[in-house]
C-alpha cells in the first residue's frame, strides 16, 4: 500500500521535531492553509488526508476496518512511522483529536505531544456528561447529508460560483475541500458522532494543549473543561473563536498558543 | 424612451422585495441585514434577526453542516452554491430552502451574502426520490445475496450428485464382482446336490435335496441377472450373438422349460407370420423367461398366460399377455428401471428387480425396444420388438 497515494500525504519544511496535521469531519487537509504555514520555518510539517476524505485513494476505503476510529488511527500511526522524523506533535482537529488519542494507545511513545483543536470525547449526551447532542440530533446531520448528496450528483462538493477576490483557485482545488462519496461521508459522520472515547483519553500522560473555542457548537466549552480534568498533563487555552475551526477563522491565537506549548520540541536554534 | 432611462425602485426596495432570502452575515454568522423574504421564513421581526447567527435559525444537522463543511468551504472557496437546509421557522415548522453563497471583503472586514431560495416542493420530491433509491439499492442488496446464496446451493447441489454418482458406481462395481464371485461356490454346491442325488437316498433326503437344486438354480438365475445389470450399467452393455433363427421355434422351445419350471402357470403359445431373422437365442430365452417370470408373480394364475411369437418382413416381435390386476399409473413409468417392483408382496418367484431392466437392455442391445400396456379390462401385456436384422 502506497502511503503517499492512500493518505494523499504532504510535507513541508524542516526541523527536529515533526508536527502532524490530521483534520477533521467535513473536509480535508486544506483546512490547514491558515495555520501550517507559520511552523514550516521550525518544524518537519506533515500533512494529509484521512481515507474517504480529499484526495485520499477512495478505493482504499474498507468499511470494515474505518467502521471505528481504531481504523484512522492505525493509518495514522503508518503515516508517522514513514514521514516523521524525531519526536512528534500530532496537531488532530475535532474528531483527529481522538484519532490521535487512539493512535497514542496503540503504541505508547510514538507521540510525543499532542494539540487538540475543538476536541470532544464523546458528542452525545450521556448521563451527568455533557457531549451536546442527542441521538435524534445526529440523525438530522445524517439527514442533512443525504439531501445534499442528492444535490451534489454522486461525488461533487457545492459547486463554486466564482470566488470573489480569489480568481487563481482553480477547479482542481476547489472541488477538492469537501468531496467525499455519499455513503463514506454518512459512515465517517457516524463513527465521528457516535464514538465514545472517554475510556481511551481517561488518565493519558502524553502531554496535550487542549484549544477550545469559546463558542463552539460541536465541542463547547464545558467539553474541553471535562477533556482538562480527564488528561493529567494537559493545558487547557481558550480561544476567543465563534464555530468550530479556530484554525481557520482564528489562525493567530492558535498559532500563539502552540509556539508557547512547543518550545520544548523547537531545535536549539531556534529557541534561542 | 431608451431602456437606460427608465427610472427603477431604489436599491434598498430591490433587496427588501426581492422574491427571494438574502442575508448578509459577518464571518461567524451574525446577521447584519436581511430582507422580508428571510424575515417571513423564520418569523422574526428584522430588528430581532439582527441579534442573531444565521446558523443559529437552522435544524440541528444544519447547524453541524454549517460548522463542518459550509463554513469552512466559503472560507476557503469564497462561495458556496446548492446546499440544501431547513429554516427553523420561530414556531418550528420547518422551511427547506437552497442555498447560494459569496463572501467578500468591506473596509477590512469579511461579510458573507448569502440567497435563499425556497424549496419546499421539490424537496417532498427529492425525497421521494431518494427512498425510491434506497429501495432500489436494498432490493439489489437482496436480489445479490439470494443470487449468492443459489449459487452456493447450486454448488452445493452439484457436488452432492457428483457424490452421489460416486458412490452408485462403486455400488454396483462391488455387485459385479460379488455376483462373479458367487458363481464359483453356487457352482460347486450345485455339483454336490447332484453327485449326492445319484446314489440311494431316502424320500425326505431326495425332497432335501430337490430343494438345494431348485433353490441354486434360482440363486444362479440372480446372479446372472445381475451380472447383466452390472455389465448394462458399468460395463460396455450387454453382449449379443446374433445368429439365423426362427422366433416362433425358439419361444416354443423356451416356454416347454417354463412349464417345467412353473407347473401352476397356464402357458399358452401363439404364432404368427413367418420369416427367418438374425438374433441372440439365449437371449431371447432369457427375455421370454423374464416376462413370463413376472406374469406368473403378479398375474391371475387361474387364467392362461399367453405368449405371442410375431415375424414379418419388417420386425420380429415378442409379447406376453396375462391377466392380473393392472400395474398401478404411478409405476408405470419406471417399470423398466433396476430395482423396480410391481407390488412389495413376497414371492417364491420373485427375483432382485432386474427382470424387466434387463430385458430392456437387450432389446436394446439388438436395436429393438420394450413397451408395456395394463389395463383391468385388458390384463397387462408387455412387448419386445426386433428389427429385422440381417447378418
Amino acid at each position: 500500500m502506497d502511503l503517499q497515494q492512500r493518505n494523499n500525504v504532504r510535507v513541508y519544511g524542516s526541523g527536529p521535531t515533526t508536527l502532524v496535521f490530521s483534520h477533521g469531519f467535513g473536509c480535508d487537509q486544506t483546512m490547514w492553509n491558515y495555520l501550517f504555514p507559520h511552523f514550516t520555518g521550525r518544524f518537519r510539517v506533515v500533512l494529509y488526508d484521512l481515507v474517504g476524505a480529499g484526495q485520499s485513494d477512495l478505493s482504499a476505503y474498507d468499511s470494515e476496518k474505518y467502521s471505528s476510529l481504531a481504523g484512522y488511527a492505525h493509518d495514522l500511526g503508518e503515516v508517522i512511522d514513514e514521514y516523521a522524523v524525531g519526536p512528534v506533535v500530532l496537531v488532530g482537529h475535532s474528531v483527529s483529536a481522538m484519532i490521535g488519542a487512539l493512535a497514542d494507545r496503540q503504541a505508547p511513545g510514538k507521540i510525543a505531544a499532542h494539540v487538540m483543536i475543538g476536541p470532544s470525547p464523546c458528542y452525545i449526551d450521556s448521563g451527568d456528561y455533557t457531549g451536546g447532542f442527542t441521538l435524534e440530533d445526529i440523525h438530522s446531520l445524517l439527514d442533512t447529508l443525504d439531501s445534499n448528496y442528492l444535490g451534489w450528483s454522486s461525488t461533487v462538493a457545492p459547486v463554486i460560483m466564482g470566488a470573489p477576490g480569489q480568481p487563481a483557485l482553480g477547479e482542481e482545488l476547489t472541488n477538492s475541500f469537501c468531496r467525499t462519496e455519499p455513503d463514506i461521508a454518512k459512515r465517517f459522520a457516524r463513527v465521528t458522532f457516535l464514538s465514545d472515547n472517554r475510556q481511551d483519553i481517561a488518565g493519558l500522560m502524553t502531554p496535550t494543549l487542549i484549544l477550545q473555542s469559546t463558542d463552539d457548537l460541536i465541542a463547547p466549552v464545558c467539553v474541553g473543561e471535562y477533556l482538562h480534568a480527564a488528561l493529567p498533563a494537559s493545558t487547557y487555552c481558550l480561544v476567543d473563536n465563534v464555530g468550530h475551526c479556530p484554525h481557520m477563522s482564528a489562525p493567530g491565537a492558535c498559532s500563539a498558543a502552540m509556539d508557547s506549548f512547543l518550545l520544548p520540541w523547537v531545535g536549539a536554534d531556534a529557541s534561542r | 424612451m431608451p431602456v437606460d432611462n427608465l427610472p427603477l425602485p431604489d436599491p434598498q426596495r430591490l433587496f427588501d422585495g426581492a422574491p427571494c432570502a438574502l442575508v448578509v452575515t459577518r464571518e461567524d454568522g451574525t446577521i447584519v441585514q436581511a430582507n422580508q423574504c428571510f424575515s417571513d421564513w423564520t418569523g422574526f421581526s428584522l430588528d430581532e434577526l439582527k441579534e442573531r447567527r444565521f446558523q443559529d435559525l437552522l435544524t440541528m444537522g444544519g447547524r453541524i453542516f454549517h460548522q463542518t463543511h459550509l463554513g469552512p468551504l466559503m472560507k476557503m472557496q469564497g462561495s458556496i452554491a446548492e446546499v440544501k437546509l431547513d429554516l427553523l421557522h420561530r414556531d418550528r415548522r420547518t422551511v427547506t430552502v437552497l442555498l447560494n453563497g459569496v463572501r467578500y471583503e468591506h473596509a477590512g472586514i469579511a461579510y458573507n451574502e448569502l440567497a435563499l431560495f425556497g424549496t419546499t416542493d421539490r424537496d417532498k420530491y427529492e425525497r421521494e426520490l431518494l427512498n425510491a433509491r434506497k429501495l432500489a439499492e436494498a432490493l439489489l442488496q437482496e436480489k445479490t445475496a439470494t443470487e449468492v446464496a443459489l449459487q452456493q446451493a447450486q454448488a452445493e447441489l452439484s457436488s452432492a450428485y457428483e457424490i452421489a454418482q460416486r458412490r452408485a458406481l462403486f455400488a454396483e462395481q462391488m455387485v459385479a464382482i460379488v455376483s462373479h464371485d458367487l458363481k464359483n461356490p453356487l457352482t460347486a454346491i450345485k455339483m454336490a446336490s447332484e453327485f449326492l442325488a445319484r446314489g440311494e437316498r431316502s424320500p425326505k433326503e431326495r425332497q432335501l435335496l430337490g430343494h438345494i437344486g431348485l433353490s441354486t438354480e434360482r440363486a444362479q438365475r440372480m446372479i446372472a441377472d445381475l451380472l447383466d445389470f452390472t455389465q448394462a450399467r458399468v460395463g460396455q452393455g450387454i453382449g449379443i450373438n446374433p445368429v439365423a433363427l426362427d422366433l416362433h421355434t425358439v419361444t416354443r422351445d423356451s416356454l416347454d422349460e417354463l412349464r417345467v419350471a412353473f407347473p401352476k402357470a397356464i402357458l399358452e403359445h401363439h404364432a404368427t407370420g413367418s420369416a427367418r431373422t438374425f438374433l441372440d437365442a439365449d437371449r431371447i430365452q432369457q427375455i421370454i423367461g423374464n416376462l413370463v417370470a413376472n406374469s406368473v408373480a403378479y398375474g391371475d394364475l387361474q387364467q392362461p398366460i399367453t405368449v405371442t411369437s410375431h415375424q414379418d418382413a419388417q420386425e420380429s416381435r415378442l409379447s406376453v399377455h396375462n391377466h392380473g390386476p393392472a400395474i398401478p399409473e404411478a409405476l408405470m413409468a419406471g417399470l423398466f428401471e433396476p430395482m423396480t417392483r410391481g407390488t412389495e408382496q413376497d414371492s417364491e418367484v420373485r427375483s432382485v428387480g432386474l427382470g424387466l431392466f434387463i430385458v430392456r437392455e437387450i432389446a436394446k442391445a439388438h436395436d429393438g425396444g420394450v413397451s408395456v400396456s395394463s389395463s383391468p379390462d385388458q390384463g397387462t401385456s408387455f412387448s419386445v420388438h426386433f428389427p429385422l436384422r440381417h447378418p
